[in-house]
């Protein structure tokens, strides 16, 4: 009963929490392709055609600052160990560390030189861009700030730069600019924590303007990278968060499904106590005094 | 004959150390045989079932929850665990098992002096039967499948903070590893039904353990700690989901075993419920009549010989003169 007191008004605070959560969800890779390529979608990804494309989006709910631009990719796992294990931290630490690339094979040196950073996860690295405009106005994206600050810190180091990075044939992700040091490429710092499910979200960028509702946001968007060799999805994100997170019901109807559990638990043992009641300490239970002659 | 029988106990003495040197136990004195018997027999077969038992639930609960997440890597044997939390889980859920094993007593030892009728729990082997082995078990997988599922969707692939954060791996992997810890040791304390401080510094012990190991794992040069670095205080701690997740699934796992200890304390007790219940409502004090019958009853004369063989037949005349009724 305790239980069921406690967790229904915490199921009802968290639902609530999640439906004030505002999320528009726009899959985009089939639709980005032009028609004449809709058969052959890895050899369009793959050429040098215009891979430019706008979409449409419209809000629906009123959606307060900041809104949080997220991608989504389905059917890709950063989650196989192999995947996991090809990175190099003592790399991206410190400078000194620049050929420490064992653990990154294949991805580990290109043209005889080792490639900072290396390994898988860095080589495949997410290049599809956005450009957001509403009433021909851009719309800023914030992209300061959109990693964890212990990564910033102290995990890509400050006088890390990249170099020999997607210079080999095969080209798996975006390139990164030589200039600017690792703890500054949040992009790759957010790609670099490996996601748990093959369906994931990661973040892009903060737009920091309210959205009313029945506004159209034009996004201007790179379809460049290939999902379609693996049947994967590609989805733009644009969510607002609650103090609890982004939109998931399932919280708060777990806690009223286990609240309602135990309410209906207590009730039916008060129901079994009031109709067959056992006096506590009664020695008539005993298994002696149960089956009297005998065990 | 000491070395044949399924526990031989050999008395030293004048003759000589040689029964001593062939026996399972020794005592020094033959009165010392009834208590060995009547109460370490009895807390002795007690203790081993239910920890037994436990270590089933517990290493099910836990190993399924990893082939559960293979499923969703392509099978390819990525652990949804860090290295150092595996190696933790020997010490922190490990630890209050040992003391359920070495100290529980689910009725004091005068008691089973009284009443060595309790004592025939151990050979009708009511605590170790097929049907409580699988029972735990299936706890077990009850208990791994709430986790892990409860944890994917509750974490599926929105912000888990209002800073508009997703979650990786090792945030999934932490909270799922927290959940497990809070369930196992809130059910193992379920069970027990004798506390000392030994066990109550194990099992919380244990979870505040787990907290102090996660801060001073991630304050480790990311060197050691990768991707757990400051993983609870940066990214965990500060998150209200973290929190209501553990407490949710912590909840829920225990559910089913409540409900059944419930439900058997209600309406079918055993006897050491029944006599745990007289002591703690000091009904043996009040009602000394009371007590001192039911230890009579409680006895049962002797088994073997003539006498013995007429009075079983009595009794099983009486038993089916009684379920006629």
């Amino acid at each position: 009963m305790l239980v069921s007191i406690v967790f229904i008004p915490i199921g009802v605070v968290s639902l609530f929490a999640s439906r004030d959560v505002v999320e528009i969800i726009d899959q985009y890779e089939t639709e980005c392709v032009p028609q004449n390529f809709r058969n052959d979608k890895v050899s369009f990804i793959q050429s040098n055609a215009n891979k430019t494309c706008t979409r449409r989006l419209t809000v629906t709910k009123l959606m307060k600052k900041p809104i949080y631009v997220y991608y989504q990719l389905d059917n890709f796992y950063q989650n196989h160990r192999r995947y996991v294990k090809s990175r190099s931290d003592s790399q991206l630490k410190d400078n000194s560390g620049w050929d420490e690339v064992s653990s990154c094979k294949p991805e580990d040196m290109s043209n005889g030189q080792p490639i900072v950073p290396c390994g898988l996860i860095a080589w495949s690295l997410f290049n599809d861009t956005y450009n957001f405009s509403l009433n021909n106005q851009q719309l800023a994206v914030n992209k300061k700030g959109i990693s964890w600050k212990s990564d910033r810190d102290r995990k890509f180091g400050r006088n890390v730069f990249p170099r020999n990075f997607q210079n080999g044939t095969l080209i798996g992700g975006k390139s990164l600019d030589p200039t600017v040091p690792l703890s500054k490429q949040e992009d790759l710092i957010v790609w670099m924590r490996t996601a748990a499910l093959p369906t994931f979200r990661k973040l892009y960028g903060k737009i920091e303007w309210d959205l009313q509702p029945n506004e159209v946001i034009h996004v201007t968007l790179e379809n460049n990278y290939n999902t379609y060799s693996f049947s994967g999805k590609k989805k733009l994100v644009l969510s607002t968060t609650s103090w609890l997170g982004g939109k998931n019901d399932f919280l708060g109807i777990a806690y009223l499904t286990v609240g309602g559990l135990c309410f209906f638990l207590a009730l039916s043992f008060t129901v079994v106590y009031l109709v067959k009641p056992r006096r506590l300490g009664d020695p008539s239970y005993l298994s002696w005094n149960r089956n009297p002659g005998g065990h | 004959m000491i070395q044949e029988a399924d526990i031989g106990v050999g008395i030293s003495g004048v003759e000589g150390m040689q029964a001593v040197m062939a026996s399972d136990f020794s005592v020094a004195q033959f009165r010392f045989l009834e208590r060995l018997l009547v109460v370490h027999g009895h807390w002795c077969y007690k203790r081993i079932a239910q920890m037994i038992c436990y270590f089933f639930y517990k290493n099910i609960a836990f190993g399924l929850t990893l082939f559960y997440f293979e499923a969703f890597t392509g099978f390819s044997g990525q652990s949804v665990y860090d290295d150092w939390y595996m190696l933790f889980n020997v010490v922190l859920t490990s630890l209050p098992v040992i003391s359920l094993g070495v100290l529980e007593q689910d009725v004091s030892s005068e008691v089973c002096l009284e009443f060595p009728a309790i004592y025939q729990q151990g050979p009708r082997n009511l605590f170790f039967d097929w049907y409580r082995i699988l029972g735990w078990m299936g706890n077990g997988l009850l208990a791994s499948l709430i986790i892990f599922f409860l944890n994917i969707v509750i974490f599926y692939n929105q912000a888990f903070r209002i800073g508009g954060q997703t979650a990786d791996m090792t945030a999934l992997g932490t909270t799922m590893f927290t959940c497990i810890i809070w369930s196992l040791n809130i059910q193992i304390a379920l069970t027990m039904s004798h506390f000392t401080w030994i066990q109550h510094a194990t099992i919380w012990g244990s979870i505040v353990t787990w907290y102090l190991f996660l801060a001073v794992y991630g304050a480790l040069s990311p060197d050691i700690s990768g991707n757990a670095y400051q993983i609870l205080v940066e990214a965990l701690a500060p998150a209200p989901m973290y929190w209501t997740t553990t407490l949710l699934v912590a909840i829920t796992c225990n559910l089913p075993y409540m409900a059944h200890i419930a439900y058997q304390r209600c309406l079918e007790p055993m006897d050491h419920h029944i006599i745990q219940e007289i002591k703690y409502y000091r009904k043996d004090v009040e009602d000394q009549h009371m007590w001192n019958r039911e230890q009579s009853k409680g006895r049962q004369k002797t088994k073997i010989g003539f006498t013995a063989r007429v009075e079983a037949k009595i009794r099983l005349l009486q038993s089916k003169m009684h379920k006629k009724q």
